[in-house]
């Protein structure tokens, strides 16, 4: 921060003329444009079209010799992740008149204007004598010649990506109003072998696909893992020994335990917004009912009492609900009651039987996956059951998980036969639905917050 | 060689009618040159009117009045001449032969009312007398009329086969009504034929600008189709909009602009206000940056007065 402030001191400290005739427009400015303003006629607008804004982001400049490749690197890894957003339209670097753009001048407005780029993304890496590498961006604004965002970081040479990431995350959001979701993982279950001989294993990697890690050795079948909305925590549910149980993983030291000790199964567990519980489903005979539990003092609540299975549990975002699954009615519907326990009510009234929702981080949304007439759908709805809008249909897709800022949805997808499962994310608007590079089949993905 | 006298004869014999041509023709010349010469022929001098050519539009401008038209022009709207009285109803047609008629159900024209059924046809009129005869009393209303002869003349079709089908030759239309036959006896049917419903507004002299200058006038104000005009070239090019979602909140964005003569901006837009959220921000930033992109903006230069500064507003469409 501080280097980036300097820079752009060195860059825009005007001198003394410019700051008095800069005064003078502004007291001009501001008395005739308030007179004005009295007697404006105002001409309403409100047909926009949605098209994605064009950006221009040309290779980062290398701040010593060796630095070139991670400079275009860098650049690469944001004009993947801004065009998968699906809200920009990177310009083929091929139609750009400046190649390689000086970060420490106002840019020729003229040469990104010609190719009708509305934004410009300029940067550079340099190497430390400490050997950590420092990453510099400005974003500029084609059309007001405005420098929209700029800032600087310093960190290891292995990590930027994540500096690609992060660089990303506040273009989005200077460009949009909107939190990122770029610097983030997903975790997800990679599916191997044969049909019949699946081996399932916990896998971690970077939201765009990048740096696959394996957290289990697929001895033991694990389904549902849950991100950790505070901590670097996992938990999932593996079946071991006997019944399946709920496990919590810690993805830095490897550290894994298994959640309480009860009887019977317990599954589809899901962390409170706080990261101090964990909520799941625990099995009772033929049924299964909704616990709490603190993770700290490891004391159990129960939230619900039926003779039904009540199961995939989703606390809102303020914790003060949560929405789940249940098959009180006959069919599975989705249910929200309050937080801490007691009248539920039924919100989907659909045709078909409703399962797996979750609730968005944005707190608007409720994501499900809807079965019914031979197709599996991932759909949403708001919070209250209304609005409901399908946004993608198959022959199966099943497991909703919203990216942090709500925007995305990542979901998995079987085409059937001999074939695989694979992730994909779309658009809650239903927009933009784009396959996620993974090594193998995978399934079951759920998002982390941002790492930042 | 005459004796004695010798006296030449000089007695010339004259033409009597000669000089009489002579005297007159002396006489008529002579008083035309008296009588025409004393008058030079000059033309009377005019004064000099100004005549400025307008446009339909800018007419009824004028005519709609001006909040700001000089006061000068304190007299009542007057279309006629004639002793002033007062007419409630300033629209409708004006009646500038008969004198004016207060109501329009003092008279009763019946017989034009009945015109129309000339287009119906023909064989009810000769089947049903009586239904004539009853529209008299009944003011001027042929609704009961019809229905009758119609269903008399299906009921005939009905019992008798082979007549109606002889009759029937002007039905067929009403069978296929693709074809429309252009029938230019009937264009006065078109017309419009009521009554006129009130007088001329009648004053000691002709006005016809009685608006101008009233306070009930408008400002002058053609926003409504430059307007268009703006808004039809900004939405074009407003194309990135950030996407807010169901729940998003609904910014409104106004932005001062001043235009140059060509449509051009003269200088950068100037944002009203300072937008609370990053949302509210990159909104009214897309707003700007529609407005720099769509630049120069082809709209009227007759209005140019009008759209050379305002404010447009960019906000999303209510749900």
């Amino acid at each position: 921060m501080s280097s980036s402030d300097k820079l752009r001191e060195k860059l825009f400290r005007p001198d003394r003329r410019e700051m008095m005739s800069g005064m003078a427009a502004l007291v001009a400015a501001s008395t005739f444009g308030a007179r004005g303003a009295l007697a404006q006629k105002r001409i309403t607008i409100t047909e926009g079209e949605f098209a994605p804004v064009p950006i221009a982001i040309p290779n980062f400049s290398a701040g010593t010799p060796g630095d070139a490749e991670v400079g275009v690197g860098v650049a690469q890894v944001i004009t993947n992740n801004l065009k998968r957003s699906g809200l920009f339209a990177p310009i083929d670097q091929a139609a750009y008149l400046e190649k390689q753009v000086n970060i420490d001048a106002p840019p020729n407005l003229n040469n990104w204007k010609s190719i009708n780029a509305q934004a410009l993304v300029v940067g550079r890496m340099t190497r430390q004598a400490n050997g950590r590498v420092k990453a510099e961006f400005r974003l500029w604004d084609v059309n007001t010649g405005q420098q929209l965002a700029g800032n600087a970081f310093e960190t290891s040479a292995e990590y930027w990506r994540r500096i690609a990431h992060i660089i990303s995350d506040q273009i989005y959001e200077r460009m949009t109003g909107e939190k990122g979701y770029f610097d983030t993982r997903v975790v997800f279950v990679d599916e191997s072998g044969a049909a019949q001989r699946r081996v399932k294993r916990l896998a971690l990697m970077d939201q765009d696909g990048a740096n696959v890690r394996y957290l289990t050795r697929g001895s033991d079948l694990v389904l549902t893992p849950r991100f950790s909305p505070t901590t670097q925590e996992i938990t999932y549910m593996e079946f071991g020994q006997g019944d399946p149980r709920v496990y919590l993983l810690n993805i830095e030291t490897g550290q894994r335990e298994i959640v309480g000790n009860f009887p019977g199964m317990s599954f589809s567990p899901r962390f409170s917004p706080d990261g101090q519980r964990i909520i799941m489903s625990l099995q009772q005979g033929g049924n299964s009912n909704l616990f709490v539990m603190d993770l700290r003092s490891k004391a159990m609540t129960r939230l619900t009492d039926t003779p039904a299975i009540d199961t995939s549990p989703s606390y809102a975002p303020d914790g003060s609900r949560l929405c789940f699954e249940s098959d009180r009615g006959g069919k599975p519907q989705i249910y929200v009651m309050p937080g801490t326990g007691g009248a539920a009510q039924r919100i989907s009234f659909g045709d078909g039987s409703y399962s797996t929702p979750v609730w968005s981080p944005r707190g608007d949304y409720i994501a499900f996956t809807k079965q019914g007439g031979g197709q599996f759908a991932i759909g949403i709805m708001k919070t209250d059951g209304s609005g409901e809008r399908i946004l993608t249909s198959g022959f199966h897709n099943e497991g909703p998980t919203f990216a942090p800022n709500g925007r995305v949805v990542m979901f998995f997808r079987d085409p059937g036969g001999n074939s695989g499962p694979s992730l994909f994310t779309v658009d809650v608007s239903g927009r933009n639905e784009l396959r996620v590079p993974t090594p193998g089949f995978a399934s079951d993905p759920a998002w982390s917050p941002l790492l930042s | 060689m005459a004796e004695g006298t010798g006296k030449p004869d000089l007695k010339v014999k004259v033409d009597k009618t000669l000089a009489a041509s002579i005297v007159l023709h002396v006489l008529v010349i002579g008083w035309g040159l008296v009588s025409f010469s004393t008058k030079a022929f000059v033309m009377p001098e005019e004064d000099t009117v100004a005549v400025d050519v307008i446009s339909s539009d800018q007419l009824s401008r004028a005519m709609a009045g001006q909040k700001d038209g000089k006061k000068e022009n304190p007299k009542p709207l007057v279309e006629k001449v004639a002793e002033a009285k007062p007419v409630d109803d300033a629209v409708g047609k004006i009646d500038d032969k008969k004198p004016p008629v207060v109501t329009d159900t003092a008279p009763a024209p019946t017989p034009k009312v009945e015109k129309p059924e000339d287009k119906k046809p023909d064989p009810p009129k000769k089947v049903e007398n009586k239904p004539k005869e009853e529209p008299k009393p009944v003011e001027k209303k042929p609704d009961p009329v019809k229905p009758d002869p119609i269903a008399e003349a299906i009921k005939k079709e009905e019992k008798k086969p082979p007549k109606p089908v002889a009759q029937a030759a002007k039905p067929p239309p009403e069978q296929k009504p693709k074809d429309r036959v252009f029938d230019k006896s009937k264009i006065a049917e078109l017309l419009d034929k009521r009554d006129p419903t009130r007088a001329s507004m009648t004053g000691d002299t002709l006005n016809a600008n009685a608006a101008l200058g009233t306070s009930k006038g408008k400002a002058a104000d053609n926003s409504a189709t430059w307007g268009a005009m703006f808004r039809q070239q900004v939405e074009v090019c407003w194309k990135n909009k950030p996407y807010g979602g169901l729940d998003a909140q609904r910014p409104e964005v106004a932005i001062d602009i001043r235009l140059k003569r060509d449509g051009g901006l003269e200088g950068m837009p100037v944002l009203d206000g300072t937008p609370s959220t990053p949302y509210a921000r990159a909104y009214a930033e897309s707003a700007m940056r529609a407005i720099i992109q769509c630049q120069p903006y082809r709209l009227p230069a007759a209005f140019f007065e009008e759209w050379k500064s305002f404010t447009p507003v960019f906000q999303e469409k209510p749900l």
